[in-house]
């Protein structure tokens, strides 16, 4: 048996019975589990989850990767100060 | 919250969705992470203050729980906030919630109370009686029979309309949002800046002291903690159809006044930005009402930004409306028929 306690999401520290449990109240894509339970919210924005996340999904909802939809990318890559981006410091 | 709402009804409906988010907290089993810490207008200048001085004279004449803040009050509650901000005035009833934990906790708990939801089916079409009033709505999996429709598709109201023939003057609105890392906690409760409401209104007998850029895009901070101890920056406004793509030159924007009124945030982290649409009505009134000549078909949209304050009481009016009950609040504000030409 799979440890329901084993963090997926290190940043938000979700677990893995979490997002099984998201799955069951119907979250069918990595954004859907994202919304409900935070996991690729963190510092890293799913760098190191989301692959695990979909890899999850696919196993339960019985899909291949080209069924799930990717959580749309957004600005910036990397985190950025709000110094630097209010223009304010180099 | 009733802090960015006009005088008068607008005020009034808002304090009943506040009140009704109260009930919905005790009897949902799903945790939506409602706090009531109140809100914060901050001023800037003397004519601000003014301004805002006439306007909490007014909500409090009708009763509602406003007060200005001077200088040394406003500091030594929000110690981040820049030096040279002259006062405030706090909003104390309003409240803040996680909004997906809403949509998903309403949505299992009219699931308990045997609501049937079907998600992933698109509505392809709505047939229409001999007489004109609705009788099914057509999804890509099948026919559904049904004496009443609700359109609450927001922004994409107008195009549910078209299949019962009317024009819902819906546009989207587009609002971008830079989220901050989870860091020390910069303010108490949700503060924005008091040019907001100009913004918002498009008030054109005040200007404040601002770049063209923040202009242009209507940019005016709104700070929101989150309950995971980030938080989130706002607002700008853009007619951009429904392009949900952030741009740098709002990004900058949002950035540069955040730090105008948190000086502290210029070595906090971003860590993404993303872009919503607000479903926006020309005379910034939602359309919470029936269809006279459709009958049975319903509208509950176009409340641009408040669509999560305003949720619990145009649910409420709605199910008034349908079940033939007398509606709690006046709605002839909200009519879809104040739209037709004379």
């Amino acid at each position: 048996m799979e440890d329901k306690d084993m963090i997926i999401c290190r940043c938000e520290e979700v677990t893995l019975g979490e997002i099984l449990q998201a799955i069951k109240d119907g979250a069918r894509d990595v954004t859907g589990v994202k919304r409900r339970t935070r996991a690729g919210m963190g510092s890293c924005q799913g760098s190191s989850c989301e692959r695990l996340v979909e890899g999850i999904l696919r196993r339960e909802l019985k899909k291949t990767q080209a069924d799930l939809k990717p959580d749309p990318a957004r600005p910036p890559v990397m985190p950025i100060t709000f110094g630097v981006l209010g223009g304010d410091q180099d | 919250m009733i802090a960015d709402k006009q005088p008068g009804f607008d005020t009034q409906l808002a304090y009943r969705s506040q009140q009704l988010f109260k009930e919905i907290v005790n009897d949902i089993d799903y945790n939506i992470e409602y706090t009531q810490k109140g809100s914060i207008y901050l001023i800037e200048s003397e004519q601000e203050w003014e301004v805002a001085e006439n306007y909490v004279k007014q909500q409090v004449a009708d009763g509602f729980p406003m007060r200005m803040m001077d200088r040394k009050e406003i500091h030594d509650d929000e110690p981040h906030i820049a030096d040279d901000i002259i006062g405030g005035v706090e909003i104390e009833c309003d409240a803040a919630c996680d909004p997906m934990a809403m949509a998903y906790g309403l949505a299992l708990a009219a699931q308990k109370n045997g609501a049937e939801i079907l998600t992933f089916h698109a509505v392809k079409d709505i047939k229409l009686d001999e007489k004109g009033a609705v009788k099914s709505v057509v999804t890509d999996q099948g026919e559904i029979l049904t004496k009443a429709v609700v359109n609450c598709a927001g922004v994409w109201a107008p195009h549910v309309g078209k299949m019962v023939g009317i024009d819902i003057p819906i546009l989207p609105r587009q609002g971008q949002i830079l989220v901050a890392e989870s860091t020390i906690p910069v303010g108490k409760r949700k503060i924005v800046e008091f040019g907001y409401m100009m913004a918002k209104f498009g008030s054109s007998d005040y200007k404040r002291n601002v770049s063209p850029e923040i202009e242009k895009y209507g940019i005016a901070m709104v700070f929101e903690p989150t309950s995971h101890n980030n938080f989130l920056i706002g607002s700008s406004r853009a007619m951009v159809g429904y392009d949900t793509r952030v741009s740098i030159e709002i990004m900058r924007g949002l950035a540069e006044r955040a730090i105008r009124f948190f000086p502290i945030m210029k070595n906090i982290n971003v860590i993404r930005a993303y872009a919503g649409l607000r479903p926006y009505c020309p005379d910034h009134f939602p359309i919470v009402s029936p269809v006279e000549e459709v009958p049975g078909f319903y509208i509950a949209a176009g409340h641009e930004g408040d669509g999560i304050g305003l949720g619990p009481v145009t649910g409420k009016l709605i199910s008034q409306m349908i079940t033939g009950e007398e509606t709690e609040l006046p709605v002839e504000r909200m009519s879809f028929a104040r739209f037709k030409k004379n």
